[in-house]
């Protein structure tokens, strides 16, 4: 079950990740949700690493590849011979290749994104809209009612205007 | 006191909001005046298909009139947008924040419409397909050697790129909006906020991302008007071989972007009452980037004429004196609005920070680029290397029209955007003010403090 405690400023969400830790809780299943980026290590310590610039890579290596063949290789699947010119042109083929690595690339940083960030996310939430305009919600993921309710305890007493959970939200 | 930061946060998602409020009858009439011109240059464009180029001022040898200026400008003015949005958001630049999104924007519409130029020129416009490599029974393929082919493929990738760059702003704060939405707004909102809730995980994602798609975003803009630059450079018109051209078309078309952005601000900001947000700093920041870059362009303006008529080149030197006896006005024009004012002037702090100083200069500035282009293609055309077929060009109401219809089209674009989508970057802006911003003791004073992004 996911958890998310309210908080009106940073001190008490901070409070509430000591608390959650303190209760026995994972810094891996804490996190915080806001509508502005804190800093690494104001709320909470982000150690996943990330792997989305790998996609960003393949996409570059894979429209290199594309762009390429595109370019060069039908040029010498059905050649045809200019004066003295070669079958492949260099100069238009790089830009070819060259654009086509880019759009890849860009389209595989933003596919890799989204998966990274497991958008869209079409499941039910522990969420509250006032978020948006400031409120810092800390989010805990335990399993059983002890857990869930010493989480829910440290969250409280740590200042949570309200807890909210993915069933009710 | 919390309670009084969260009023305050919410005021100012408010403001910032503020383009999306309901229409009001001024909004509504400007949308229609809008929509007229850009219906004539529809009816304009139709009678063209119609009729035939024949309608148009192109001739033997002007091939290359309006459209292909029209062309150059726009892709010329989306430049800035994506390219200083990335170049100030990799540098850490923090003044950049309540820039972005009207740049970015403006990038992606200008874009739009530069690019339906060379559909406009075709002439057979419903055979504009044939560019598109795709197996069919004519057995027709592109040849990869045109120019035109490398056009459609960076302005393709450009498009793409910088709208996915201009989602990837707004994705953050699509969610605040859908957040304080009400009515229909909601539902597209929730949908394309795609269940976004700013996780540590999400916004550490982001920021990479953001950074990545920055890096690889500035090379294609690069890239693009490169090869805009090549659709001339590797002719052997005289006035256009030069390697010269690519970056002097890189730097003009910055220059123009830059004043693009700093008019799109100036008007933003009196439109929907952003003061607060869009301050005098703002502006000196961007009129000093302004500065810059003219004397960029000046000095290779300078370069390439200085070549020319030191070269003196019979061919060259023709086109040379042509374009300064016949087109001494439009020749003034530019040097006036890319050189004469802009650099003596920007240089003051008074006029950096002067708004109607800098929407006066930032004015002339695009029309001395667009007469640049004009300038860059006409009279090249005109007097090239066959004497006995020397010409002239004057454009018909086909392309005044279409041309007003592109201006038209861009305004009513940027305006549907604003009405719908937050026009100021919020997440980016309370980023600093909420999260970086600090104040710590320094001896017997608090000092203000600002976190570095990395």
């Amino acid at each position: 079950m996911e958890l998310l405690g309210v908080f009106e400023n940073v001190d008490d969400a901070a409070a509430a990740v000591d608390g959650l830790i303190a209760a026995g809780c994972p810094e891996r299943v804490i996190t915080s949700v806001t509508s502005v980026p804190y800093p690494e290590g104001v709320l909470v310590d982000n150690t996943r690493r990330s792997w989305f610039h790998w996609l960003a890579l393949g996409g570059a290596l894979v429209g290199a590849c594309a762009g390429f063949l595109l370019a060069a290789g039908t040029a010498w699947l059905y050649p045809l011979q200019t004066g003295d010119k070669p079958i492949i042109a260099l100069f238009p083929t790089g830009i070819i290749t060259y654009e086509f690595m880019m759009l890849c690339a860009m389209l595989g940083t933003m596919l890799g994104m989204f998966l990274e960030m497991r958008l869209p996310d079409l499941g039910r939430r522990a969420y509250d809209p006032e978020i948006a305009n400031g409120l810092i919600g800390i989010s805990v993921t335990v399993n059983g009612d002890e857990m869930v309710q010493r989480a829910e305890t440290a969250l409280n007493s740590a200042g949570a205007l309200r807890v909210l959970n993915d069933e009710v939200s | 006191m919390p309670a009084d930061r969260i009023k305050a946060i919410a005021a100012s998602n408010e403001a910032m909001l503020s383009s999306t409020r309901p229409a009001n009858w001024r909004w509504y009439l400007l949308a229609f005046l809008l929509g007229i011109v850009v219906a004539t240059g529809l009816y304009a464009f139709a009678h063209q298909m119609l009729t035939g180029m024949a309608v148009t001022g192109i001739n033997r040898p002007v091939m290359w009139g309006l459209y292909i200026i029209n062309f150059v400008f726009w892709v010329g003015l989306s430049h800035s947008g994506t390219m200083v949005s990335a170049i100030l958001r990799l540098s850490h630049a923090n003044w950049r924040r309540p820039i972005l999104r009207g740049a970015e924007a403006m990038t992606v519409f200008s874009i739009t419409v530069g690019g339906l130029f060379p559909l406009i020129h075709l002439g057979r416009n419903w055979t504009f397909y044939y560019m598109i490599p795709y197996p069919n029974q004519y057995g027709l393929w592109p040849n990869f050697r045109s120019a035109l082919l490398w056009d459609m493929m960076a302005i393709t990738t450009y498009i793409i790129g910088s709208s996915l760059f201009l989602f990837l702003g707004l994705l953050p704060d699509l969610a605040v909006a859908r957040d304080r939405a009400t009515g229909w707004k909601k539902m597209p909102l929730a949908i394309l906020a795609l269940g976004w809730r700013g996780t540590a995980q999400q916004w550490k994602t982001y920021a990479r991302a953001s950074t990545l798609m920055a890096c690889l975003v500035i090379p294609v803009a690069v890239s693009v008007h490169s090869i805009v630059s090549w659709d001339f450079a590797v002719t052997l018109v005289p006035g256009w071989h030069s390697t010269i051209f690519p970056p002097y078309f890189v730097i003009g078309a910055i220059t123009s972007g830059v004043a693009a952005v700093i008019t799109l601000m100036i008007v933003i900001r009196k439109a929907f009452r952003l003061e607060a947000f869009l301050r005098p700093i703002h502006f000196d920041n961007m009129a000093k980037l302004l500065l810059t870059v003219c004397l960029i362009w000046s000095y290779f303006y300078f370069a390439e004429v200085f070549t020319t008529w030191y070269g003196h080149k019979p061919i060259e030197w023709e086109v040379f004196s042509f374009l300064h006896s016949h087109y001494a006005l439009p020749l003034f024009v530019m040097l006036l609005g890319n050189t004469l004012v802009p650099i003596p002037f920007l240089m003051w702090k008074r006029v950096r920070r002067s708004i109607p100083a800098l929407l006066v200069i930032s004015l002339l500035v695009n029309v001395a680029m667009f007469t640049e282009r004009f300038l860059i293609i006409v009279p090249s055309l005109s007097h090239k290397n066959v004497p006995f077929l020397w010409g002239t060009y004057d454009p018909t109401w086909v392309e005044l029209s279409i041309t007003a219809a592109a201006f038209a089209g861009f305004g009513l674009l940027y305006m549907l955007f604003a009405k719908f989508f937050p026009i100021v970057a919020i997440t980016d802006v309370r980023e600093e003010t909420e999260a970086l911003r600090g104040e710590s003791q320094r001896g017997r004073t608090r000092l203000a403090t600002l976190v570095n992004e990395e």
